[in-house]
């Protein structure tokens, strides 16, 4: 059995097409990336090598390291939110009547592309005639806050899009894990006179358990890199004080012309996303999977 | 765990029985996959070998510049008048291609059509890789400098002492010159004037500003009563841009403002710091509409189109959206005049210096296969732009033109009288500045706005920005 | 699905019956209520596809402009090569769907089951991949497919969009491969049935779930994508719906109506698969239990 399963021939077989794939179009991007960071470059002219001088200067830069602070609060509260998501996909997955409309319903908000999420919220967020601040007025709220345009306010009236945008993402996830847990597993845990608290507590929630670690992975990978609905909602403003790093990157390579330190704003983002993985990876790590396996 | 072993000894059992069923069935599903594989990589290849031959971005067939004028050439062209939004522009331009192909045979123009955002980060990738089309839409000044410097734009000036001679609007070429080359043609004029909505002022007995003593009084009074005095969409930064170059021309004069620019002067000159200021008091008078540092410019323009807000400062560009466009209610375009920006008592400016300038211009890229096909193109389009623009798309061109035989709109007339008698046009700061400049100049409006920086700091890390040079 | 609900209400014990109601009552509420805001996006884009900009920006996001302006939709329609562009969208969506689900798959079984020293190395590898901010890419890899004269054709965004979906395709797999019982692959091999078949038979039916789960993301990042579209391809003719946007966002003004009715004409054809492979995750299990 180890003969068939250790066989060298049928894993490069199942494993070179991609892998190559991966190294061509991924990571010569990511090896040039590191390199245009070592230069002073525009774009369009000539490179001049300067060593780190980029890194340098981007250990120094209160701009970048303030994107990066948003960058990790965003990561933060996408982790968070994974608990909800989980727990709506519980329900969702229950049999529970009309579980089933209720999911697809859930999940449309996902297929909305981000130039539609980010009108929606445009129209939602708008200072004198949005959904929310009409709200507010007509419940007396007198002069609410123009939430896209408030320094202090304008990134946490960001993160609601964004949660909002990814729930289907992850609820489609977990929804797809707790379905693959055979029914017969759980029925067996009725018959032992298992509560649906239990069941849920000592059945579900181990099994869903290694879906839920590369979730994590996923969420903080994706907020530390996360740009679109920022970009179109915000540009980073005002004031800097809804830029991400990424956006931050591709102000300063796209439209300041700075492309090698955007470059390096870029290889900086990678690296910042490694060592919350392996974090992540030390802290959810497991000595064994599966209790049937 | 009783329950888990039980299910697992049950699993195991169907399964066992099930794996001879669906290994019948598993290699038709696996053909069936190899197939659509195979499908898919033909499809691929297929589109591979037909798409080569005009693939690329000078013609494969190109000539060399000194090829005789039967030679078959494709003549690459990239701009940002999409057919569903521009139409006007498109419809000019797919005229004048037409026009060109019929008067040479040998020509054929291909186009590329992207959006504005869009087509700038395109043509950024194409030049690093120096595999720009051959004609192609470029800004001014600021823009146009790290592609001249990379060597990657050809001069036109042949054209300009050719048979274009004459032919522009004094001061519109010169914005595409860099150290005595001109790189692009203008395709258009635009200076920029206070909108505003006549229903309002004469609902609070208003009379047009002409000092910004009486401007301010009449912001006092719009947002006593309520209304909201100016549309400002500053999430897009270079509408306050706008707002703070005129009240630094009215009170630092325009040499002042265009020499901080160059770097020859610092923007820590008191009349410079005085219009931030003053930029701030606006703000503190609530001068513009709620949330204006979140708004875009869309978005506030919206705000002065529907009757809240009283007045807009903005290009000539939005010249149809008061005239001719009929999605904005007629009652509304009737409603729609314009002031110059008031002087301010004791500044060294006046009211007839403007900001503004041209806007976007064709370009021949240096490494084309086609230059001097292309180069002919850009003369005919330049010449053809200049004499439909105005009345076919509400584009006032870079060329000079007879508005007397034109039947336009009052308030073309009347801003055509005005940009014969300016005295000077400040290019826009975010189009004149380097790049890298320019972003910073752009991020310290939207602060000094959005009062996060004081008049002195947003003077300093401009000219430390400026001093940089990138 | 009704009866064992009622069989699950039946088992409850008779005293909390009434609490029990009550609490389900309280759920459904939520539910629906949760589920008024998730489909109120559709109807606000039907909505706004139905407005021109004046209305766009001035009238309150639930009203119906009078008269509706459906002209949008033919003014979309009519606009050029919106039907080219819809047929790239789905074949060059449908091939890189494909291939990167199989492909992926095939690196999550290697990478689970089978024993080799490099397989954490080589995950390794897939994940970092997912952790590059595609702006950076754009000039690199311009470059590297114009060498291999693949700019302005489909290969290139195929390629693009595989690569780029695989680390996250690969990634969601693990985690339900990690889960999924290995008797049924032991047995197989002990029956003497060669790796293809272990995979192709087996494992791969049976994880159709995640596979339809993992199916309907990328397909949605596939359909949605445009900045490799405007990077890679220049031809009217191998471009996508996402382009079709841009043609109503012109220099100094948008179309946003005539957005709208894009976006709505572009979202018709992924909520039709998104409904018809969403049966499919429930399906899943249920149906590779029977034919295993």
């Amino acid at each position: 059995m180890d003969k068939v399963l250790s066989n060298k021939k049928v894993i490069a077989l199942y494993v070179l097409p991609s892998l190559l794939l991966i190294l061509a179009v991924v990571y010569i991007p990511i090896v040039l990336t590191g390199y245009y960071g070592l230069n002073e470059w525009n774009g369009i002219g000539a490179m001049k090598w300067v060593g780190l001088d980029n890194y340098a200067a981007l250990i120094k830069d209160h701009a970048f390291w303030s994107s990066a602070g948003h960058s990790l609060l965003l990561a933060v509260f996408s982790m968070l939110s994974l608990i909800i998501y989980l727990v709506v996909a519980m329900v969702l997955a229950a049999k529970l009547k009309g579980a089933n409309l209720f999911r697809k319903i859930y999940l449309i908000p996902m297929l909305l592309s981000s130039v539609a999420i980010a009108q929606l919220w445009l129209k939602i967020y708008h200072p004198t005639n949005g959904i929310m601040n009409t709200l507010l007025e007509s419940l007396g709220v007198a002069n609410p806050p123009a939430w896209l345009a408030e320094t202090d306010l304008v990134l946490f009236a960001l993160f609601i899009p964004i949660l909002w945008q990814y729930a289907g993402f992850y609820i489609l996830i977990y929804y797809a894990a707790l379905k693959n847990i055979p029914s017969s597993l759980e029925e067996a845990a009725k018959i032992d006179g298992a509560s649906s608290f239990q069941i849920a507590y000592k059945i579900k929630f181990p099994l869903v358990m290694e879906v839920v670690k590369v979730t994590i992975v996923l969420a903080v990978v994706g907020s530390l890199k996360y740009f679109d609905l920022i970009y179109v909602m915000t540009d980073g403003g005002p004031n800097g004080s809804s830029e991400v790093m990424a956006s931050y990157m591709y102000h300063k390579a796209f439209k300041a012309y700075d492309f090698g330190y955007g470059s390096a704003v870029g290889f900086f983002l990678l690296i910042i996303c490694l060592v919350a993985t392996w974090i992540i990876r030390k802290a959810t790590a497991s000595k064994d999977t599966i209790q049937y396996s | 765990m009783k329950a888990l072993l039980q299910f697992s000894q049950q699993h195991k059992h169907i399964s066992q029985k099930g794996v001879v069923n669906v290994f019948k069935k598993s290699k038709s599903m696996t053909m069936a996959l190899i197939l659509c594989l195979a499908v898919v990589t033909a499809a691929c290849g297929n589109n591979n070998s037909g798409s080569s031959t005009n693939s690329g971005n000078t013609a494969s067939n190109g000539a060399s510049s000194e090829s005789g004028s039967d030679k078959k050439v494709t003549i690459n062209f990239m701009h940002l008048w999409p057919e569903g939004v521009s139409a006007g522009q498109n419809k000019i331009v797919n005229q004048i291609i037409t026009d060109y192909q019929n008067e040479h045979p040998n020509v054929t123009i291909k186009q590329e059509v992207l959006d504005n955002e869009q087509y700038k980060n395109k043509l950024k990738v194409l030049s690093a890789s120096n595999q720009l089309p051959d004609v192609g839409v470029t800004w001014a000044a600021g823009f146009l400098k790290p592609y001249v410097d990379g060597n990657l734009f050809t001069p036109v000036d042949d054209l300009l002492s050719g048979e274009l001679n004459g032919k522009f609007v004094a001061g519109t070429t010169e914005a595409y010159a860099i150290e005595g080359k001109t790189y692009a043609l203008p395709l258009e004029f635009n200076i920029a004037p206070i909108y505003y909505n006549k229903e309002i002022f004469k609902k609070y007995n208003l009379e047009v500003p002409t000092t910004y003593e009486q401007f301010k009084q009449v912001v006092k009074t719009l947002s006593d009563n309520g209304v909201a005095p100016i549309a400002l969409g500053n999430k897009d930064r270079w509408t306050g841009s706008l707002w703070y170059m005129y009240l630094a021309d009215r009170i630092a004069g325009q040499e002042t403002v265009a020499n901080a620019i160059k770097g020859t002067a610092k923007f820590t000159d008191p009349g410079l710091q005085q219009a931030a200021s003053e930029v701030q008091s606006l703000v503190d008078a609530n001068a513009f509409v709620k949330g204006f540092n979140g708004l875009s410019n869309e978005e506030a323009k919206s705000e002065f189109t529907n009757g809240n807000a009283a007045m807009y400062l903005m290009g000539t560009w939005d010249l149809p959206n008061f005239t001719t466009n009929e999605d904005i209610p007629q009652s509304f375009r009737d409603s729609v005049g314009f002031f110059k920006f008031p002087t301010v008592e004791g500044g060294k400016g006046n009211a007839d210096s403007w900001v503004g300038g041209p806007g976007v211009g064709l370009f021949v890229a240096e490494n084309s296969k086609v230059k001097e096909e292309a180069k002919a193109f850009v003369q005919y389009f330049v010449t053809k732009w200049g004499e439909q623009s105005v009345t076919g798309a509400g584009v006032i061109p870079a060329t000079k033109i007879d508005t007397s035989t034109l039947q336009l709109p009052q308030l073309y007339i009347d801003l055509f009288n005005e940009l014969n008698k300016a005295s000077s046009i400040t290019l826009f700061a975010d189009v004149q500045l380097p790049a890298n400049a320019a972003e910073t100049h752009l991020n310290m409006i939207q602060s000094l706005f959005g009062k996060a920086v004081n008049p002195e700091k947003f003077a300093s890390e401009q000219d430390a920005a400026i001093v940089k040079g990138n | 699905m009704s009866s064992t609900t009622m069989k699950l209400g039946g088992e409850a014990k008779s005293g909390s019956r009434i609490g029990m109601k009550v609490g389900y009552a309280a759920l459904y509420l939520v539910l629906v209520a949760v589920a008024i805001f998730q489909v109120y996006p559709l109807i606000w884009l039907l909505f706004f596809s139905l407005k021109n900009n004046q209305e766009v920006f001035n009238l309150s996001p639930f009203a119906l402009p009078s008269p509706p302006h459906w002209e949008n939709y033919s003014k979309v329609w009519n606009a050029g090569n919106i039907d080219t562009y819809f047929l790239n969208s789905v074949w060059i969506t449908v091939a890189a769907t494909a291939v990167t689900i199989v492909f992926g798959s095939l690196v999550t079984f290697a990478i689970t089951r089978m024993k080799w020293k490099l397989s954490s190395l080589v995950l390794g590898l897939f994940m970092v991949a997912m952790m590059i901010p595609v702006h950076s890419t754009l000039i690199p890899l311009f470059s590297m497919f114009n060498k291999v004269h693949l700019i302005d054709n489909p290969l290139s965004l195929i390629l693009s969009y595989v690569a780029f979906n695989m680390p996250i395709t690969i990634m969601i797999l693990l985690g339900f491969y990690i889960a999924l019982p290995k008797e049924v692959e032991e047995a197989a091999v002990i029956d003497g049935a060669s790796i293809h078949r272990v995979f192709f038979s087996i494992v791969f039916p049976m994880t159709s779930s995640v596979l339809a789960t993992t199916g309907i993301i990328n397909m949605i990042y596939n359909w949605n994508e445009f900045i490799f579209v405007n990077t890679f391809i220049s031809s009217d003719k191998f471009k996508t719906l996402t382009v079709g946007v841009q043609n109503f966002i012109g220099q100094y003004t948008t179309d946003w109506g005539a957005i709208g009715a894009t976006l709505m004409i572009s979202i018709l054809p992924i909520l039709l698969t998104f409904l018809f492979l969403s049966d499919r995750i429930v399906e899943g299990i249920a149906a590779g239990s029977v034919k295993g």
